[in-house]
């Protein structure tokens, strides 16, 4: 560590820029994780706010929600508790005279069951009656009010938004919760139409002539453009991990290759190789330790500058498995020159 | 008695027709209280003859002790366990870490070897016999060279060796220089009973010598 150390302070150029590459990587880690996270958590933020296990669609919706239909005679042949909900969803564009519109997922539910109840207002109340909707806080980020009136697809009938809802999101959109009622109406469904499906807090395994369970995995998965969003982010992240890798190999070979003619002195004094083994590998672990710690204080003063708009969101494990992805990089890119240290000759340092 | 002894050492680089004969059955000892000088035209086989000393590489055949510990055998990691027990070396090029100032390069001698070395005072007192004392906290960098040679000389001995091999020790100094290096290494050979080997060309060192030896073509003999 101490010729780690020295040679850091004395080389600050060289080992500065080496610092600023790794921080670069560990950097653009961060916040690709952190945008794949967070575009992966408007996906299904709501379905975990519910604590949904599985989901009951028509069997021919292809899993997609918007276009299931649960029929009266379905939900008889299903077992409802107070872990089931009902919904009704559909995509709208929600419109405030004089601005843009906003594209939304409005999800009729029932007053007495979970998903109305677990709202989570963070301004106003919950709905009451058939035309009043709970809105996700982004349309008040875009300048949406308490007591706003909005039409649905261009509906007839105006919905008041009486309150705002944290994290309501689905397939990237913000949700209005409204009542099936209302749903049926907007979606104008023929009679005997109910829900579009079930979301249950429990591994329900029903199955009728027109519905299937889904368990949350495969539902989440099915998700439009979920799993292709997440294993592009997944491959962009074990590509940058490996660049750092090269990078901290790379560079730490060359700055070992420069520096064997001193090894060479120092083997020929008796210095043991495991001393500059250490060395080079707590150099690698200093260097890239250093850069984390920039990477860090970078991605948080991101985080709080972008625009709420942009889904940017950290789980703990994300910082662990970066932290701990880049010093594994670090450690082999470290022991990288390792045989070329052991393989030092200490005659070299004596001149012809 | 001798701190190093060498009986009969052939050094044979290369094999069959390739092969080259550095030394060709050498005998030699230096005394503890000694400085010895060994001279000759470059190429003679003087550095090789360090090299085996210095148990940097083992000799094709022949008897090498260190100390009254027969080297021949040694594993490098024993080896390398005894150059930085009871050698010091003075290198040609300095040698230098160029990245660590004057009192980081003793303070690394402390990191890597606990015990024996120099008592601070001591260090203090070499330092000034050197010239070097306000030197400190340079780095190589700004050192001329004979302010680099006499920093090599001092971290050599700061690890108190029993036996000292120098390579060209006074290649970069003026002739006022190597007067005072020459005491030093005598004072140093005397007061605190090291074997100093000096590899060098100078005539200047010669009179500081308790022995000299040339060699030629491989082979050594004693003229003082």
């Amino acid at each position: 560590m101490f010729l780690a150390l020295k040679e850091i302070k004395h080389e600050k150029m060289r080992y500065g820029l080496i610092v600023f590459m790794i921080f670069l990587i560990a950097y653009m880690i961060l916040a690709t994780w952190g945008l794949a996270y967070g575009l992966a958590r408007e996906n299904t933020v709501a379905l975990e706010g519910w604590q949904t296990k599985s989901v009951v669609l028509n069997k021919n919706a292809n899993l997609f929600m918007n276009s299931s239909i649960l029929t009266k005679d379905d939900l008889k042949k299903i077992n409802l508790t107070d872990k089931e909900a009902v919904v009704g969803e559909l995509q709208v564009v929600a419109k405030k005279k004089g601005k843009t519109g906003i594209n939304a997922q409005y999800m009729g539910v029932k007053k007495g069951e979970f998903i109305y109840k677990d709202q989570d207002v963070i301004a106003g109340r919950r709905a009451k009656s058939k035309y009043e909707v709970t809105a996700d806080s982004s349309f008040k980020d875009k300048g949406y009010k308490l007591g706003d009136k909005v039409t649905l697809n261009g509906s007839d009938h105006k919905y008041t938004i009486v309150g705002f809802v944290k994290d309501a999101k689905i397939n990237i959109e913000p949700i209005m919760y409204g009542f099936l009622p209302a749903w049926k109406e907007l979606k104008n469904v023929a009679p005997g139409i109910e829900a579009s499906g079930i979301i249950s807090q429990r591994k329900l395994s029903v199955k009728g002539k027109n519905f299937k369970t889904y368990g949350i995995k495969e539902f989440t998965q099915k998700l439009p453009g979920h799993s292709e969003q997440n294993m592009t982010f997944e491959l962009m992240i074990a590509f940058m991990f490996i660049i750092s890798l090269a990078i901290v190999a790379v560079f730490l070979y060359i700055l070992t290759i420069q520096k064997l003619p001193n090894y060479a002195v120092l083997r020929a004094q008796g210095v043991p190789a495991k001393t500059l083994i250490w060395a080079t590998v707590s150099q690698s672990l200093l260097l890239v330790t250093s850069a984390l710690v920039l990477a860090l204080l970078a991605i948080w003063g991101t985080a709080a500058a972008i625009p709420a708009s942009v889904p940017m969101a950290f789980t703990p494990g994300i910082f662990v498995a970066t932290i701990g992805g880049m010093l594994v990089m670090a450690l082999l890119g470290g022991l990288n020159p390792v045989r070329t240290i052991l393989k030092i000759d200490p005659v070299q340092a004596i001149g012809g | 008695m001798a701190a190093i002894e060498i009986k009969n050492v052939k050094k044979v680089y290369g094999q069959g027709d390739a092969a080259t004969v550095a030394l060709k059955g050498v005998d030699f000892s230096a005394d503890t209280g000694n400085v010895v000088l060994l001279m000759g035209p470059s190429g003679a086989g003087k550095s090789t003859l360090l090299t085996i000393m210095g148990a940097l590489q083992t000799a094709t055949s022949g008897k090498v002790e260190i100390d009254g510990q027969d080297i021949s055998q040694l594993k490098e990691k024993d080896r390398s366990r005894l150059r930085l027990n009871k050698l010091g070396f003075i290198l040609q090029a300095y040698n230098l870490v160029p990245y660590l100032t004057v009192k980081e390069q003793f303070q690394l001698v402390d990191k890597v070897k606990k015990t024996g070395n120099l008592r601070q005072e001591e260090l203090k007192d070499l330092l000034a016999d050197l010239g070097i004392e306000n030197l400190v906290k340079k780095y190589p960098e700004n050192l001329s060279g004979g302010q680099k040679q006499r920093v090599a000389i001092a971290r050599a001995m700061y690890a108190n060796p029993k036996i000292l091999l120098a390579d060209e020790p006074t290649a970069s100094l003026d002739s006022e220089r190597v007067e005072e290096v020459g005491r030093l290494f005598k004072k140093l050979a005397k007061d605190d009973r090291k074997a100093i080997i000096l590899v060098t060309h100078d005539p200047r060192l010669e009179k500081y010598a308790d022995h000299i030896y040339d060699m030629m073509d491989g082979q050594l003999s004693q003229r003082k």
